[in-house]
């Protein structure tokens, strides 16, 4: 019997502290090398808004920005989060209660329903944002103008809905744009 | 008694939206509970084996498990729509998603670590994946718990219906056509996988389920039957959910088995379905084989259709066994039909079986009848437009089947999406070139009030007001996403005359809430709403005695508004002349005969004679009917109609299709807020643009070979198509202010447009979906072929 | 799935740990988007993950043009590869590739390496490497580096011939010919829907012709045919001295059967093998057609 549980619990790989800015803050903890940001985002730091819908890679329910990019933080290893600003739907929420633009546009034009890929939706957009924003030159090459309804489509590939049928998701995103213009 | 409606029409967000967008919401998968399990399944790994031993004492003796169980450590009832499946499977395996045993450990880690040290000795057996095959005499039985009841051992089911005078009817008809139809196996693919927490409480024996299902009642009472427990001692609390579409209409086994766990353990426990667990272990829409046969007589007049289906039941039966139901009001009732046969049947097959699915049958039967009535005007000459409108419902019409259309937008809806879609200018497609275009009509009839498949099809609901002039509505039905407490709390906002931010929905606990049959069946806005506006107006005739009496009157006639009750100009017209200065009033407290505050009232009839809260209960059951033995009735307390014209783009070098454009028509009745319902039309749309096009769960010998989103293609926002929408309204008096059920609706109609537009556009003849690239370079291939040899 | 994970910030560092590893099991993680997905469904025992994402050298990083043509790191993300303008102008076939790669998040963190090391026969930026015959930059766990010709450097479905004490750092794609003055290039990917698709099958060409329109040299891959991605140099060859804009019919029907002859596809899941031939064979003659319009 000794045998087999031996053989079950395998080898003990190391942990790995890891310190990074999680919403504005400074945290650190303890993780597995083999540890993904979804699962410390959720499990460790108790911030549930960022969705678990497939760990593959495929359904973008769990997209936070790493440095004001988008990811999949299911298959973003933990460690490569170290010393990156993370950024997940809890932080898009102002201090006094009031929605980020992102999140009020998508309220306001209906493009929430389950609400399952909502976060990583609101996410990818803001990444969107930060693309066009001068603002935020961390994110690499800023865009003039606002982006095309195509541009937006393209943007949102890796972020699947169930319920809306996207149109409404789209919408929300142009008219925000549009309001920011 | 007409008013202008205030909210009611408004295209006003939804109520829990904000809570869903910044994290704040809580689903299922984010509960955690002091001192809570994780909880796994061991599933087959044969879909058909006899087992001969389970093993589980390695898992047991793992450090972190704390509970382990088979079929022989659980004294339970089956479940099911026909109490044909075990919780746990004992002695054989019948289809790839059976349960063998379940894990309660720590962590999850340590559960799925004891999984693998269980060991079970399975005696593989052919399995019978071709309901063809199991219908053959020396087919083995393959469910072991109904038996004898049909003419076959594996026949789960059967449906026989029929109207009018086939044999008179076929001798009337110029044109006759038969054909056979396939449809696949797809999944609703929730974006949130199935989830459960259980949490059973030794010390009172009470079990507190947090389950996303959409029929808690009847789930209380499932479960209660498996367990051999009383339903009152088990309470369901309702998570906010990722998604339904109908997948949460029956109970599987690893809600029973969670609840198990907890029993065993005295401990919470939680079970998540991972993506791929999703894929192959929740239900699918059902597979089936249609073969029809349609007339017409020479002026295109339809004369009758018979049908004969065969529907892959998998192993075990759900509720989607009686998908027939909505599958022969199609069939019996779309489009005018002097005369009717059908006949359906579920038969069991080592598959995995298949559950409910928005449209439930719908989809696949409004695909056949729609592809034939395109064959059929072919065979006449005629127009496709002209064949629909000639044989469009009307209203007033009483269906073979007993259907009443009291209202009937059809022919509206045909006439708007082919004006809108400029269909026939555009039917005939250019012939040559890579990329080829082409239009196809559909059009659907679904139940839009209800569906009285069940004892009772009601919901009840309880509305209070309190001394701060607050309104909680405590009603019986769910939201799974759609907006039906956004809905809710619209109809009380228009029926009290205050703010929407000042109504709350109770609706997730069934300890709280009055009895309701579920989400589905397009209901919920329909009765849902009625229910509401009963307990409202009883709510009312409370609260305008107290109102009367505060302003001196002996009238009885009253307008909410503005938090206000004000005596009703009894002349007809706009009320009081009061109302008009009601803010300049309100502002310097200055008393008027006219008008009293809303609070003042609730606090009057509450600390003041006659000493009663400002509460009242109601319980709507539609005016629908039970149908009778020959499944003919008044189902639905209204009927939704719906029309789509799509045009598409198909690349003939590669075979995919591009749909381009998107104009549907749909009967709601009356729109309650067209956001909401915008999102309806097109999240609807859009699976059934998926349903045309993409997606199928792929089955070799009863084993998933896509279970995951790489090659389980759902569209993404790159594939939308253009969708113009023109809702028509009706206004049946049956509905709340005039509206009938839209959910299921938009995607019923769309694969059928979509393949009729794919045929348009090539000349060929597509009968299977979906319509995959390879399906159409195939087709194209064989028309060259046999161009070559005609020529 | 679980495994230990080391990551080296140097080069220096990284050599070392390949050679403290050579003796035992180890993979190494650029995206690690592949690697994950493999490791959850085939996990392995007592596997250590070399993580390259931490590596900060411009060998492993860095963008580099010089007048024999444009050298990367094997470390650069789609994302990076996409919104390269000098790649956009100049290599067309590869920004497209790296556009129609899985997605808006996955772009951020895959690699250009990773997608030529992962060897699929689906790879869109290898197969467009392929078309655009680059070598690949190959260190040794001594610090040496060599290259290698892409079109040598898969040997089956992920296989490549890198052996375990080396690694890809760069992609070296050579500059266009001197006379070369029209460029045809692009990438065609074939899947049911428009985005998130592993290719069903692909096709990569990057064609150049001089001032007068007569193509002086071409390069055509094809992916998701065959067990590698292949270079159809025959075709490739049998377009030289042809004017562009002046194929015609037949010619175009016989530099898709050429191209044909590449392809060895199987039936999968996602098609069959006679599907991916009628497929490559009608795109293959397209791009003549019109080439803005049949690229993604």
């Amino acid at each position: 019997m000794r045998e087999r549980m031996k053989k079950v619990k395998s080898v003990q790989y190391p942990q790995h502290e890891i310190s990074f800015i999680l919403n504005g803050k400074k945290v650190s903890c303890k993780t597995k090398g083999s540890a993904v940001l979804l699962d410390v985002i959720r499990d460790v730091f108790e911030l549930k808004g960022t969705k678990p819908g497939c760990h593959e890679g495929e359904c973008g329910a769990c997209t936070v920005l790493v440095d004001n990019v988008p990811v999949n933080s299911c298959l973003f290893l933990a460690v490569n989060a170290d010393g990156k600003n993370i950024l997940t739907v809890e932080g898009l929420l102002h201090a006094d209660g009031t929605l980020d633009p992102v999140q009020e546009s998508l309220v306001q034009n209906g493009a929430v329903q389950c609400g399952f890929c909502s976060s990583g939706m609101a996410m990818s957009l803001k990444a969107l944002v930060h693309q066009y924003e001068n603002a935020h030159p961390v994110a690499g090459e800023i865009k003039k103008g606002i982006p095309s309804r195509d541009e937006i489509k393209k943007h949102l590939e890796g972020n699947l809905c169930r319920c809306t049928g996207y149109v409404k998701i789209l919408d929300a995103a142009e008219k925000l744009f549009l309001n920011n213009e | 008694m007409k008013k202008n409606l205030k909210v009611i029409g408004k295209p006003i967000p939804k109520h829990d939206a904000r809570s869903r967008i910044t994290g704040e919401a809580v689903y299922g998968h984010d509960i955690v509970l002091p001192h809570m399990l994780h909880g796994v399944i061991l599933r087959t790994e044969h879909p058909s084996a006899i087992i001969e031993s389970i093993d589980v004492s390695a898992a047991k003796k793992l450090p972190g498990v704390v509970c382990v169980i088979t079929a022989d450590d659980v004294d339970v009832n089956n479940i099911s729509y026909k109490r044909d499946h075990p919780i746990l499977k004992k002695n054989e395996v019948n289809c790839i998603r059976d349960e063998i045993a379940a894990v309660a450990a720590e962590t999850k880690e340590i559960a799925r670590q004891a999984l693998k040290l269980i060991k079970v000795k399975y005696k593989i057996r052919k399995g019978i994946y071709d309901p063809h095959e199991a219908l053959k005499k020396d087919a083995p039985q393959i469910n072991k718990f109904i038996g004898g009841k049909f003419s076959n051992k594996n026949i789960a089911e059967t449906f026989h219906y029929e109207h009018g005078n086939l044999a008179e009817e076929k001798k009337k008809s110029a044109v006759t056509i038969t054909r056979r139809f396939t449809l696949p196996r797809v999944t609703h693919a929730c974006m949130a996988t199935s989830n459960i927490t259980a949490h059973y409480t030794k010390t009172d024996k009470k079990l507190l389920l947090y389950s996303s299902t959409q029929v808690p009642f009847l789930y209380q009472r499932d479960m209660a039957h498996a367990l051999k427990m009383n339903p009152s001692d088990i309470r369901i609390i309702q998570p906010v959910i990722g998604g339904g579409f109908g997948s949460k209409l029956d109970m599987y086994p690893f809600e029973p088995i969670c609840a198990l766990l907890s029993i065993k353990t005295g401990r919470p426990v939680q079970i998540l379905y991972s993506r791929e667990e999703e894929f192959i272990a929740s239900p699918t829409r059902q597979p089936m084989i249609i073969d029809l046969t349609v007339g017409a007589d020479a002026k295109g007049n339809f004369t009758f259709r018979e049908i004969n289906i065969i529907k892959d039941n998998g192993a075990y039966t759900s509720w989607g066994a009686t998908t027939p139901f909505v599958i022969m009001q199609a069939f019996s009732s779309l489009y005018k039909i002097p005369a009717c046969c059908f006949d359906a049947m579920a038969v069991y097959t080592n598959n995995v079986f298949a559950g409910s699915f928005r449209g439930y049958g719908n989809p696949q039967a409004t695909f056949a009848l729609e592809r034939m009535i395109d064959l059929l005007a072919d065979e006449l000459g005629m127009g496709k437009a002209e064949i629909r409108l000639l044989n469009a419902n009307e209203k007033g019409e009483v269906t073979g089947q007993g259907l009443h259309y009291e209202t009937c937008g059809h022919k509206e809806c045909l006439e708007t999406v082919i004006a809108k879609s400029h269909f026939k200018k555009k039917k005939s497609p250019e012939k040559s070139g890579r990329y080829k275009r082409g239009i196809g009509l559909a059009s659907m009839l679904h139940v839009g009030g209800g569906a009285k498949i069940y004892r009772s099809d009601g919901c009840g609901t309880t509305v209070k007001i309190d001394p701060y002039g607050f309104c909680t509505v405590i009603t019986g039905s769910t939201e799974i996403g759609q907006g039906s407490e956004t809905v809710l709390a619209m109809m009380a906002a228009e029926e009290l005359g205050i703010d929407l931010n000042k109504i709350k929905i109770i609706n997730t606990d069934t300890d709280v809430k009055p009895w309701d049959v579920g989400v589905h069946a397009s209901r919920t806005s329909f009765v849902a709403g009625n229910s509401l506006l009963g307990a409202i107006k009883i709510l009312k005739e409370k609260l305008n005695k107290k109102a009367a009496q505060l302003l001196n009157t002996n009238d009885s006639y009253f307008d909410y508004e503005n938090g206000n009750i004000y005596l009703q100009n009894t002349n007809g017209g706009e009320p009081a002349n009061a109302k008009k200065n009601s803010v300049l009033k309100k502002n310097s407290e200055i008393p008027d005969s006219s008008f009293v505050k809303l609070d003042k009232v609730v606090r009057e009839m509450h600390f003041g004679e006659p000493n009663e809260l400002a509460i009242a209960s109601y319980f709507y059951e539609p005016s629908s009917k039970f149908q009778d033995k020959t499944f003919k009735g008044n189902v639905s307390g209204t009927y939704a109609f719906a029309s789509q014209s799509i045009e598409v783009e198909v690349d003939t070098y590669t075979g995919n299709v591009k749909v381009l454009d998107i104009y549907v028509a749909q009967d709601v009745g009356k729109v309650l807020n067209p956001l909401l319902l915008d999102g309806q039309i097109e999240g609807g749309i859009l699976q059934g643009v998926g349903y045309a096009l993409s997606e199928e769960l792929l089955v070799k010998e009863g084993r998933i070979l896509n279970p995951n989103f790489h090659n389980y293609k759902m569209l993404t926002a790159a594939d939308i198509p253009n969708i113009h929408f023109y809702p028509v309204e009706t206004n049946d008096k049956q509905g709340p202010y005039g509206a009938k059920g839209v959910g299921e609706a938009p995607l019923i109609p769309t694969a059928a447009a979509i393949a009729n537009a794919v045929c348009n556009a090539l000349a060929i003849e597509l009968l299977d979906l979906p319509v995959t690239p390879e399906k159409i370079l195939k087709a194209l291939a064989e028309k060259e072929k046999l161009k070559k040899q005609t020529v | 799935m679980d495994f230990n994970i080391i990551t080296p910030v140097t080069v220096k560092e990284l050599l070392g740990t390949m050679k403290k590893f050579q003796k035992k099991k180890f993979r190494f993680g650029a995206g690690c988007t592949d690697l994950l997905m493999e490791l959850k469904r085939n996990p392995e025992e007592n596997l250590t993950v070399i993580n390259l994402s931490r590596v900060k050298d411009p060998l492993f990083t860095g963008i580099k043009k010089s007048a024999a043509g444009f050298r990367f790191g094997a470390m650069l993300t789609a994302h990076k590869i996409m919104v390269n303008e000098e790649i956009r102008n100049n290599f067309k076939v590869l920004h497209e590739a790296a556009e129609s790669l899985a997605s808006t998040q996955i772009r951020q963190v895959a690699t250009v390496g990773g997608n030529v090391c992962t060897a699929s026969p689906s790879g869109d930026m290898a197969c467009a490497l392929v078309a655009l015959e680059a070598d690949c930059e190959i260190l040794g766990i001594t610090g040496k580096k060599g290259m290698v010709p892409i079109t040598g450097f898969f040997t089956g479905v992920r296989k490549t011939v890198l052996k375990k004490n080396e690694l890809l750092c760069g992609i070296f794609v050579p500059a266009k010919n001197k006379k070369s003055k029209n460029i045809y290039s692009g990438f065609v990917k074939i899947g049911t829907r428009q985005s998130m698709e592993c290719s069903v099958v692909s096709l990569a060409y990057h064609i150049q012709a001089d001032a007068g329109g007569k193509i002086i040299h071409a390069g055509v891959a094809i992916g998701s045919s065959a067990p590698t991605i292949r270079f159809a140099e025959d075709a490739a060859h049998y377009l030289v001295g042809k004017k562009f804009e002046n194929i015609s019919v037949n010619e175009r029907k016989e530099f898709a059967a050429r191209v044909l002859t590449y392809a060895t596809p199987i039936d999968d899941l996602r098609a069959t093998a006679w599907y991916r031939k009628e497929v490559l064979f009608n795109i293959s003659k397209a791009i003549f057609e019109n080439d803005a319009k049949n690229s993604r």
